[in-house]
């Protein structure tokens, strides 16, 4: 029954890519900037004909509808087209760049939760005490505080004044890998590398913390609340009657029912970790998907940024999905 | 908006470190401590003296440099960008080359004839190797020069035609006259040919047919000093390796003979405070584009050596000539000397620009040596103004006619945010209200180019020190369909000025080149369709262990002179 469930909303899944796909290929085309105009430079020596050409090249000289068929048909084909500007498969650029964006991504998300959960519960233990005010002003500070902001002052205090950490980058000059999966700190292991699985870690610390940083404020501050309320229900307080130490009744009794709420805002966040890391990946230099769809923006390289919407679209309804998958297992009461 | 809020924090926090990083920098390398004396300003000036050492990674043999924005292609005939070339020029030669500043050099040609106006014979250097070992003969300078002008030669992703093609718009053919010999054929003299030929590179015509572009592009293989070895996707970072068999390039240019570093990396750091803080921490050793404000900060950091060149992209502001107020000459005029440029280039470039004369480059090589910048007179302006009808009739401070206060907007882009609220508030000083509004360029471009705006403030680039590029983009009337005013947002459209552009372009003696370009910038010069403002420097850093090195005002990084210090 349950595969049944999940079947289902994985086909609802189909029409809402199909959308995304349309309003990402509407809105391109309706803002302004011509994509061959910027191609050819802004001083460039063009003709009339060379654009002329060019547009033939791109079907830019069809109408929206034709334009719109053409892109959908090589879509479900898992053929995006190919980079305006680079000249290369879509596909293959956004292989290339996912590793990179996903890695640090999944990175900040352990960071997040490594510093949420201890503090979140001992929040709600001794709630009102110093270490719950301390814990909740800090996660004031890391909602409020901007990523660039914060990863220019880490870059400044760990890189440039301390020199414990590498300023940008995914690996140092010094490290030579051979890529398997493109996830550095994998493929590091994978070779046996450990000159490159150092350096490949340095060079997560920073833009994996910065990143995390307004995360791991969410998340603490998710998980103090609804272990709160656990804390109130009648069953905890049985559980206390009954002689079980408090450390057991939160750990044990508590902690279950605090996280349903955790991993419905655990699963947004991934989904904020891959599309938002724009800003975190330009200033750490860091090779990703984002640094790549800004770029493709501004130069107007319409099939690469479809391509990377497309991609964000995807991991926003996986994450949502698996999220309510996962509340199933937490809380048997719930279904698909 | 949040990337100008970023840019904006980022330079200020930077600033802020830097200074303390300056003081209390930790001894990391094992080189001597440098005494030095700065002044720091607390609460009154005093010396203070305090023992720095500079903080590279010691040992480190691969230069790296870092780029402000990825090049987009490695092929050399398949960008029209700037950074695809400067990583490109390290890779493959050209028949010829320019230096540092504006003079052209032969490379891989030893000789030049003109046979005739159109007609141009090269002779080519002998002996010399690509880096898959075979020899450069005619074959290939026909072939590489045939797959920029003949169309659908590039078949990767999907046969097109080169985007250079326009680079070299008057190239009709070229034949090979023996093995180490090649013709052109132009359309009509072309006075600017060896400049433009600067940013055509060699490639292997064997290697090229046997692999296609797809192979060429995976595995490239040129003549220059260094060789391919590997690219991340997007190029965000390219490896090179050494060509040991080099022919040492131009034997004008010292030193000659292979490449003093093995290895080199191209890093793109598209953020300028991350490059900064890059280079201090000893990651990368040059760096690209350092912005204005942190040049002071840098000039005095032990360590790093900030060397700077003449640029190739001069500022104007526009003044749409076709709409009031703009349509008045008079106003024009006002408005040059309204703008104190040298208080500019002092307070936002950090004394590294100059003035402009006039429409063109001063350092352009048929510059009007006649002209003189506008001077800042902002009695003289008020003066223009009120000869045009523009005075503060009602005391409110601003300039009014017909009821009318002047007010007009300076429309830029990003870039140019610091100099555009420099010269509107110096506009704003004399009574007229501006303000200045941000776009993207491929949003307002067509705005321009339909007149509907007032004044746009940006650069216009052309690295070939010759008037042709800036005459034909900015200052000829603008001709649907052809490369004439394309880049012409003042819609200024003088007969004359037309008439000597393209006789300029076609005439090859240069003592009459200079009388039409003298006259064409004098009519320019007194019809004032801009603010002719200033032409910032081409300014770089490097750590002091890069030795033998210099920005070229063409934006190239040549890394074949460059030696770093162990």
């Amino acid at each position: 029954m349950k595969t049944i469930k999940i079947l289902e909303r994985v086909l609802v899944a189909i029409p809402l890519m199909l959308g995304v796909a349309i309003i990402v290929f509407l809105f391109m085309r309706l803002s302004p900037g011509d994509p061959v105009d910027i191609m050819m430079g802004r001083e460039g020596v063009v003709s009339e004909g060379e654009i002329e050409q060019l547009r033939a090249e791109f079907n830019l000289d069809e109408p929206l509808h034709v334009q719109l068929w053409l892109f959908l048909k090589d879509a479900v084909r898992l053929d995006l087209g190919y980079s305006y500007v680079q000249k290369q498969p879509v596909t293959l650029l956004i292989k290339e760049r996912l590793p990179a964006t996903i890695e640090l991504a999944f990175t900040a998300m352990f960071i997040a939760l490594l510093i949420a959960m201890p503090i979140g519960i001992l929040s709600a233990a001794r709630q009102n005490s110093v270490v719950d005010r301390l814990s909740m002003a800090s996660a004031f500070m890391g909602i409020s505080m901007p990523g660039f902001w914060l990863g220019i002052i880490l870059i400044l205090l760990f890189a440039v004044r301390l020199h414990w950490l590498p300023v940008q980058g995914r690996l140092g000059v010094e490290a030579q890998l051979d890529t398997v999966t493109g996830f550095y700190v994998i493929d590091s292991i994978l070779t046996g590398n450990k000159v490159a699985l150092i350096s490949s870690i340095q060079h997560l610390a920073l833009p994996a913390f910065t990143l995390a940083a307004p995360v791991a404020a969410v998340v603490a501050r998710v998980i103090r609340s609804s272990m709160l309320e656990t804390l109130r229900t009648d069953y905890v307080t049985l559980a206390r009657s009954k002689g079980v130490s408090e450390t057991w009744v939160i750990l044990k009794h508590a902690l279950r029912n605090a996280l349903i709420p955790t991993v419905t805002v655990v699963g947004l966040q991934v989904g904020v970790l891959l599309g938002g890391n724009m800003i975190i990946e330009t200033v750490f230099s860091w090779p990703g998907l984002g640094r790549m769809v800004v770029n493709a923006i501004f130069n107007r390289d319409f099939p690469l940024v479809q391509g990377s919407v497309m991609v964000y679209a995807f991991t926003f309804v996986t994450a949502n999905l698996i999220v309510d998958i996962l509340y199933t297992y937490l809380n048997p009461k719930i279904t698909l | 908006m949040f990337p100008k809020k970023r840019q904006f924090i980022s330079v200020l926090i930077i600033l802020g470190f830097l200074v303390s990083a300056c003081a209390e920098a930790t001894p990391q390398a094992t080189s001597e401590p440098i005494v030095i004396k700065e002044t720091v300003v607390v609460t009154e000036k005093e010396e203070v003296e305090k023992i720095i050492t500079p903080t590279s990674v010691p040992g480190r043999q691969t230069l790296v440099v870092a780029l402000s924005d990825a090049p987009v292609s490695l092929d050399p005939a398949d960008h029209r960008i700037r950074n695809s070339e400067t990583v490109i020029r390290n890779m493959f030669d050209g028949l010829v080359t320019r230096d540092t500043v504006s003079s052209v050099h032969n490379e891989l040609a030893e000789s030049f004839n003109w046979i005739d106006d159109t007609t141009l014979e090269i002779k080519l250097r002998e002996g010399v190797l690509f880096h898959n070992g075979t020899e450069v003969t005619a074959d290939d300078v026909v072939y590489t020069f045939e797959r920029i002008i003949n169309e659908n030669m590039i078949d990767y992703p999907e046969p097109h035609t080169s985007p250079r093609k326009g680079l070299i718009a008057p190239l009709v053919s070229i034949e090979k006259t023996g093995d180490y010999a090649v013709v052109m054929h132009f359309s009509g003299p072309w006075p600017v040919a060896m400049q433009m030929l600067v940013h055509q590179q060699i490639v292997p015509k064997g290697y090229l047919v046997e692999v296609g572009t797809e192979g060429f592009i995976g595995q490239l293989i040129g003549t220059g000093p260094f060789k391919f070895v590997s690219a991340e996707a997007g190029f965000t970072e390219i490896v090179m390796t050494r060509f040991d068999d080099y022919y040492g390039g131009a034997d004008d240019l010292t030193p000659v003979g292979s490449a003093c570093v093995k290895d080199v990396i191209f890093k793109v750091i598209p953020e300028a405070s991350t490059r900064v803080a890059a280079l201090l921490a000893g990651e990368v050793d040059i760096i690209q584009m350092v912005p204005e404000a942190l040049i002071p900060t840098l000039e005095q950091t032990p360590g790093i050596q900030i060397k700077s060149t003449p640029g190739t992209s001069p500022l104007w502001m526009e003044m749409n000539v076709t709409k009031p107020p703009f349509d008045d000459v008079l106003v024009r005029q006002a408005m040059n000397y309204a703008v104190d440029k040298e208080l500019i280039i002092e307070a936002i470039y950090g004394g590294k620009a100059v003035t402009l004369p006039g429409p063109l480059s001063p350092y352009n090589s048929y510059v009007n040596k006649s002209l003189q910048p506008y001077p800042y007179d902002p009695e003289k302006a008020l003066s223009l103004l009120a000869e045009a009808g523009w005075s503060d009739s009602n005391g409110d401070g601003m300039l009014d006619k017909d009821g009318q206060n002047f007010s007009f907007t300076i429309d830029t882009i990003e870039r140019q945010r610091a100099l555009a609220e420099a010269v509107a508030s110096q506009f704003r000083a004399i009574g007229i209200d501006s303000s200045v509004r941000f776009w993207e360029y491929s949003v307002i471009k067509p705005q321009l180019q339909a007149g509907e705006r007032f004044a746009y403030l940006d650069s216009w680039g052309d690295s070939a020190f010759d008037p042709v590029g800036h005459f034909e983009a900015k200052w000829h009337g603008y001709i649907d369909g052809s490369t004439y005013g394309r880049g012409n947002f003042s819609l200024y459209n003088n007969s004359r000025v037309n008439e000597l552009i393209i006789l300029g372009e076609t005439t090859i003696d240069p003592e009459e080149r200079q009388a039409i370009y003298d006259e064409a910038q004098q009519l320019i010069y007194d019809e004032v369709p801009a603010v002719f403002l200033i032409l910032p420097e081409v300014t770089e850093a490097a750590s002091m262990r890069v030795l033998n090195w210099s920005p070229a005002s063409d934006g190239r990084i040549n890394l074949h002179d460059v030696c770093l210090e162990p």
